[in-house]
């Protein structure tokens, strides 16, 4: 008997012939939709901030700021001048943006909103129609300004900017590393869920099983990943102390984005008179 | 077997894959080869119905491939079962208590009674000598150890074909001639072996045919293995030699390698 069909002999009966398999149906759309979900967040966070080039590449810094103080002027302001001259504003910043960020952007301000409404409607018709638009239009405004924040600057660049507020330089490592490793474990669930997906070739009736075992997989990995960035900080001296770096360099959109706020600033003072 | 025609794949606008042909016939063993990121892994997930191709035609068995028709749950059942798919990472593809559980994971799925299971398990287990693994966690195995689970569970279902995403990496090189050996055997059993692969040195002995990718996301060469490393100026212009200089026994000379060394 030759070398060859010896190997043949070893390989059992089943495994040579084709599989005659004609799946049964099953539920199970929850693996698909996890993964779906996973992708846009995974997606998401690779892509934030990539837009910010060009025409709307505002130092971070800036946008930090002034965002945080167009907050807190919404939230005291009670002139509804002055909020609609704000949302006129982030309107206009808005459609400086690429078309798909805009309707992203004006979907999740819009579904808020219509949200506040509703909650809103009761006092509204009672006899508080003033507080109701009010208040509805502040949601607005703010989640849209927050939302071109988080569409135009990338994480990393939100982080470094938080120095400058001086913000503890542990608290902006710990930001990294947090957002480093959502994508990194996102990565491998999403991994998991493919193989789950690829081996799920008929009825399973645990399927909550596989799931758990996705989640303690995914805790051990996580574990063993902080172990070793541990172990690697230690090799690498670190005692604590974070040091952020970033070269500040003024362009002129840093200019125009600092003379329209100073003008939103201006405007909240003299609608605040009236 | 496999045909993709005309293909061309993108994440989030990042070109992966630019009009890619293929022709897998069944009962091949090929080689994808490239430089990181030219798109082997891609096509690989493709193949695999992960992906779906932006462009082109994907083929299986002459049915084509789409989201919808994967959106089909029997067909894509069937589909996934025809394909085996061993990731890179072998802890991804390993979830269950421990390894007799993830090797029957499969058949329990195709509906076989507990005792054609048990012998598809044992079967493949014998085949990938694991045996004495049969009760332990996955998690508490050696990657080479993860890896012939990984193998095992693909193997239950019986595919037609086996795709290994680089299946020697951070291998030890007794397990990684184990393995070639294990695949050539697959192959001459009639199952169609993809496998993708950096170590160019293994490349004749796992496959006839090899296609090389190039840092464009195209193929730049389909031929016999053994050919294609002939090639040197070929490999070289897409990143997968290294030509320098240095001594044997005082004599300095020009030498090329692989990336494995």
């Amino acid at each position: 008997m030759d070398k060859h069909s010896a190997e043949m002999q070893d390989m059992p009966q089943w495994l040579l012939k084709e599989e005659n398999y004609c799946p049964q149906s099953d539920r199970d759309a929850f693996i698909n939709k996890s993964i779906l979900s996973l992708l846009s967040i995974l997606s998401r966070i690779k892509t934030q901030g990539a837009g910010a080039k060009g025409k709307y590449s505002v130092n971070a810094a800036f946008k930090v700021a002034f965002t945080f103080l167009l907050l807190i002027m919404l939230s005291v302001s009670q002139s509804s001048s002055f909020v609609i001259v704000v949302i006129v504003y982030l309107l206009a910043a808005l459609s400086l943006m690429e078309a798909k960020t805009i309707v992203k952007i004006l979907k999740v301000s819009i579904v808020m909103t219509l949200f506040t409404f509703v909650i809103l409607l009761p006092a509204a018709v009672g006899g508080n129609t003033y507080s109701g638009i009010m208040i509805t239009s502040k949601v607005f405004a703010t989640i849209t300004a927050v939302n071109i924040l988080s569409r135009s600057t990338g994480w990393s660049s939100i982080t470094s900017a938080l120095k400058r507020f001086l913000v503890p330089d542990i608290f902006i490592l710990i930001l990294d590393i947090t957002i480093k490793y959502i994508v990194m474990l996102g990565d491998f669930v999403l991994n998991m869920l493919y193989a789950l997906k690829l081996r799920s070739v008929g009825r399973n009736i645990s399927k909550y099983t596989a799931l758990s075992g996705i989640a303690g997989t995914m805790f051990i990995e996580s574990k063993e990943m902080a172990e070793g960035m541990y172990d690697a900080m230690e090799c690498r001296g670190f005692t604590g102390k974070y040091y952020v770096f970033s070269q500040f360099k003024f362009t002129i959109a840093d200019f125009a984005y600092i003379m329209m706020n100073i003008a939103i600033f201006l405007g909240f003072l003299y609608f605040g008179r009236t | 077997m496999i045909e993709v025609k005309d293909v061309s794949y993108s994440y989030s606008g990042v070109t992966a894959l630019r009009n890619i042909n293929l022709h897998i016939e069944k009962g091949e063993a090929v080689a994808l080869m490239g430089p990181n990121g030219s798109g082997k892994s891609t096509l690989l997930k493709l193949i695999n119905g992960i992906v779906s191709p932006d462009r082109g035609i994907y083929r299986f068995n002459t049915q084509e491939i789409t989201r919808q028709k994967l959106s089909d749950n029997k067909f894509a059942k069937s589909f996934h079962q025809q394909i085996g798919f061993v990731f890179q990472n072998s802890d991804t593809q390993l979830f269950c208590a421990d390894v007799y559980d993830e090797v029957a994971f499969g058949p329990r799925q195709m509906g076989f009674d507990e005792t054609e299971v048990e012998n598809r398990v044992n079967d493949c287990l014998r085949l990938l000598d694991i045996q004495d693994f049969k009760s332990r966690p996955p998690y508490h195995l050696s990657g080479g150890e993860k890896r012939k689970v990984a193998i095992a569970c693909v193997l239950s279902l019986n595919p037609e074909v086996l795709v290994l995403d680089e299946p020697m990496s951070g291998l030890d090189p007794r397990t990684q001639r184990w393995l070639v050996e294990f695949l050539v055997n697959l192959n001459k059993s009639g199952k169609t072996i993809i496998t993708s692969t950096h170590n160019l040195e293994l490349v004749p002995e796992i496959s006839s045919r090899a296609i090389l990718f190039d840092e464009n996301h195209t193929i730049a060469a389909d031929m016999p293995s053994e050919k294609l490393l002939e090639d040197i100026d070929l490999l070289k212009e897409v990143n997968l030699v290294d030509q320098y200089y240095h001594c044997h026994q005082g004599t300095g000379h020009k030498h090329f390698h692989d990336h494995n060394f």
